[in-house]
């Protein structure tokens, strides 16, 4: 089975809410994901500007509390678990996924880097506007039935369709 | 819990969460942009799943009081702005904050990319949070759940929308059969067919 190249979503989406148990359990908190890039994010920028941890913001996202350190490592570890994935079911992926030359009409990697870095931007800058992306306000605010992380989902929703809905049909 | 011991419990966790989001191809940006033009559902398969076995966990977990629950704030302007934003970028990036690394890890080279600009947009963010803290964005009604609104204990609301998403789930997979939703590598792409790469 962990040979296979794809799981049934279903099975996959169990395993995965199957990890809040060690996250509320061993860390007392949920899952998340986007708080980890402000605690990379504000490490790094403290070598150019060390007086960033003058935000309280900033620097309660560095600060040696285990929570920001341990989803830094989840995060991390998602890469990893990725990629032993892949190289055990033998799956080879392209430097740039086929879907992007039809949903942007060009095949140049300049194009989509440039893309990808300008997503990548602006999705975090929402998520932390937000408080919260995928994983923290999706998979684990709406299972704790939180009213404002369902109204963010809805909101993520609205905004990725109307985006899509500029690109070219996959 | 140490900084070390809760690193170790993390890259654990992570690798995990790695192998789940890789073998449900949801990391792929095929799904993620055909979610968004509704060709594709495997993304909301996965994340309704997710969000279901959460809630059974933790009606659990909380029904018998081993853990107290951690919703979020309710910050709506932030919620729906922010939302919206980060809908946005998903699309532009064809991945979430988490599945990006999915992606470095699989050997998607733009997702390098993605991840340098989403430290950049965090620190942009980090920048004006002191400013934007003070404006529409920081006003909310606290950390409200639905189950407090309807004055029910969360662990009976928690197992009747896990139900209720159960039902959803069955009639999607009638709708549309995740195995169709694969695409010509495995990786939500249903353009003409190309030599492997």
């Amino acid at each position: 089975m962990l040979t296979q190249k794809a799981w049934s979503p279903y099975f996959a989406g169990i395993v995965i809410g199957l990890l809040q148990i060690p996250a509320f359990l061993m860390v007392e908190t949920a899952l998340g994901a986007s708080s980890s890039y402000v605690t990379v994010g504000v490490w790094l920028t403290g070598f150019f500007d060390p007086s960033i941890t003058n935000i309280a913001y900033a620097a309660s996202h560095v600060s040696a509390a285990a929570k920001n350190w341990w989803q830094v490592a989840l995060v991390g570890g998602i890469a990893v678990g990725a990629f032993v994935s892949m190289k055990i079911s033998a799956a080879r992926r392209p430097a740039i996924s086929p879907i992007w030359a039809r949903a942007i009409g060009t095949a140049s990697p300049n194009a989509r880097y440039a893309m990808a870095f300008v997503g990548g931007f602006v999705m975090l800058f929402g998520a932390r506007i937000a408080d919260g992306c995928t994983s923290g306000h999706g998979i684990s605010g709406m299972a704790q039935l939180s009213v404002g992380s369902t109204v963010a989902v809805a909101a993520m929703f609205a905004g990725g369709i109307a985006a899509a809905m500029l690109l070219k049909r996959i | 819990m140490s900084i070390l011991t809760a690193v170790v419990v993390g890259l654990a966790m992570g690798s995990i969460f790695g192998f789940a989001l890789e073998k449900s191809r949801v990391f792929e940006p095929g799904m993620i942009v055909g979610q968004m033009q509704m060709r594709n559902f495997i993304m909301l398969k996965v994340f309704l799943t997710a969000v279901a076995t959460g809630a059974v966990v933790l009606a659990v977990l909380n029904g018998f009081g081993f853990v107290k629950l951690a919703p979020k704030a309710a910050l709506y302007y932030a919620d729906i702005i922010g939302g919206v934003i980060l809908g946005v970028g998903i699309t532009l990036a064809g991945a979430c904050p988490g599945t990006t690394l999915a992606q470095v890890g699989a050997g998607y080279r733009d997702a390098l990319f993605t991840l340098v600009g989403g430290l950049c947009g965090a620190v942009a963010y980090t920048y004006a949070q002191p400013i934007l803290s003070k404006t529409i964005l920081g006003q909310g009604d606290g950390k409200i759940i639905f189950t407090d609104l309807l004055g029910m204990p969360y662990w009976i609301g928690a197992l009747i929308f896990a139900a209720a998403l159960v039902v959803i789930l069955v009639m999607l997979e009638k709708w549309r059969p995740w195995r169709a939703e694969l695409g010509n590598d495995v990786d939500g792409d249903f353009g003409p067919a190309r030599p492997k790469a």
